[in-house]
């Protein structure tokens, strides 16, 4: 089991692309938060690619709201291939009508 | 075979004291390195029907082999009748006589006929003479069904039916108590129903039995009482109903309910959490539980436990906060129970909490409860 997280970064233009690979967690949500930070500014369009994440908590979630509100001021957030059990976890939590989400 | 009235009229009242047949204080059986009996005190009456009940090497068989004084215990007494027959000056053959004894491999004479495995005992011992001895067994190979079998040899019969002969055997010696050690174990399944029903039949004329046994279905339907046996003793002794249904220890209901169980204790802030992830999608996996619910328990361990009560530890000071993941295969069902000490806390008490509604969302059924100053929450998925 992939215990850690792995984010890869495809900046086109000003849409910026973050795949995210393995666990979003208690441990490893600071990782992708400080990952957003670091590369937001001046990003028109945000994809969160989850093709191959296969875990997310409340942690992540926390993140994810945050970055959301951060792009309604400046462009707009996509969140990508997201496969059924973290589908179930969007709409269990109500973040299924905050996102815009692409199923897988 | 005839029930006793007088023992009859016994059990009725009560069981008063003076119904005890077995009297057992203080067994201890040991080998070199392994102790199946540590501790073990307990009395028989006369028309109980007790099935024993445990995992294997939990001292069931030894029990009964200590009663029936084909083991030594190492230490206690043991009282049959009124007679220790612990003590070295006991006439260990007349106490025997009074205590039937059907294996699991049923030790039938294989050069004899069934008849006359059957006659030899009632001749030898109870002086019975031959026509007698014959007409006893006849009588009761008939109403087991294997009056045509007679004169046929064990090796002729089906494993079902051998095991029928031996328990008419060990009737037509008139024993006041049979001694049932694992009985089916060695039966194929479609011979197992059977031999329960003869079983079953001496239990409804109120034959006194204590049975070995792994058939839980029988156990539960035929008996008046079950010893659950684990950690070198009888740990817990109750009606099937109480067994079964309400079994008061941990260990019997992880027994009955089959259960299979990950059991993490002492759990304080600093504990290995990708450890304990690997931990349980390891477990999920030898169980074969779906992605769905392996992940929905690694989700209960992180919201409940990581973002809830041990920072609510840290606050309160030290917790004793324990996990028990466990899995019953019967019922589809993982429970993961957080035990905690401390005041009442429920992890999800705010409905706006997040972690809570995930958690709701995803499970079954959350349950808080607390008494005695500890608190349990289970989340079932």
């Amino acid at each position: 089991m992939v215990i850690n997280m792995k984010i890869t970064k495809t900046q086109n233009g000003n849409s910026l692309c973050l795949a995210l690979e393995g666990r979003l967690d208690t441990n490893t949500a600071p990782e992708l938060e400080n990952a957003i930070k670091g590369s937001i500014d001046g990003v028109g369009e945000l994809t969160i690619d989850m093709t191959a994440l296969d875990y997310l908590s409340s942690a992540g979630l926390r993140v994810l709201l945050g970055t959301q509100k951060i792009m309604n001021k400046q462009g707009s957030m996509r969140v990508t291939h997201v496969n059924d059990t973290i589908m179930e976890i969007f709409e269990v939590t109500g973040f299924a009508d905050i996102l815009t989400i692409e199923k897988a | 075979m005839t029930a006793d009235k007088d023992g009859m009229r016994g059990i009725c009242a009560g069981g008063s004291r003076d119904t005890s047949m077995i009297s057992i204080r203080h067994l201890c059986k040991e080998y070199p390195g392994v102790t199946p009996l540590r501790d073990v005190s307990v009395e028989i009456k006369k028309g109980e029907v007790i099935s024993i009940i445990g995992p294997s090497g939990t001292g069931k068989s030894t029990l009964l082999r200590c009663i029936n004084l084909l083991e030594t215990p190492t230490k206690g007494e043991i009282t049959v009748g009124g007679v220790v027959t612990t003590d070295k000056k006991c006439k260990v053959n007349l106490v025997r006589r009074k205590m039937g004894m059907v294996f699991q491999s049923f030790n039938l004479f294989a050069h004899k006929t069934i008849i006359e495995n059957i006659m030899m005992g009632q001749v030898d011992l109870l002086l019975r003479s031959r026509q007698e001895a014959y007409d006893r067994g006849m009588e009761l190979l008939r109403t087991i069904g294997l009056a045509d079998k007679a004169l046929a040899y064990p090796d002729e019969l089906s494993g079902g039916q051998k095991q029928r002969a031996a328990i008419a055997r060990t009737v037509a010696m008139e024993p006041e108590i049979i001694l049932f050690d694992e009985p089916t174990s060695a039966l194929d399944p479609t011979m197992v129903g059977e031999v329960l029903s003869v079983i079953r039949g001496l239990a409804g004329q109120g034959m006194t039995m204590m049975i070995v046994t792994h058939e839980m279905k029988f156990a539960r339907d035929v008996s008046t009482r079950i010893f659950y046996m684990d950690e070198g003793g009888i740990y817990e002794d109750g009606t099937p109903e109480q067994i079964f249904e309400h079994p008061k220890r941990e260990r019997t209901r992880i027994f009955i309910r089959q259960l299979k169980v990950l059991h993490v204790e002492n759990l304080t802030r600093g504990f290995d959490f990708p450890a304990f992830m690997t931990q349980l999608e390891e477990f999920g996996r030898k169980q074969q539980l779906s992605q769905r619910q392996i992940y929905t328990m690694q989700l209960a361990v992180e919201e409940a436990l990581m973002l809830k009560l041990l920072p609510a530890a840290g606050e309160a000071g030290k917790m004793d906060i324990s996990v028990d993941v466990e899995y019953s295969e019967r019922e589809e069902l993982v429970q993961m129970r957080f035990s905690y000490s401390g005041p009442s806390f429920h992890p999800f008490g705010s409905e706006e909490d997040l972690s809570g509604r995930m958690i709701k969302g995803i499970s079954k059924k959350m349950e808080h409860k607390y008494a005695d100053g500890v608190n349990h929450f289970v989340i079932s998925i």
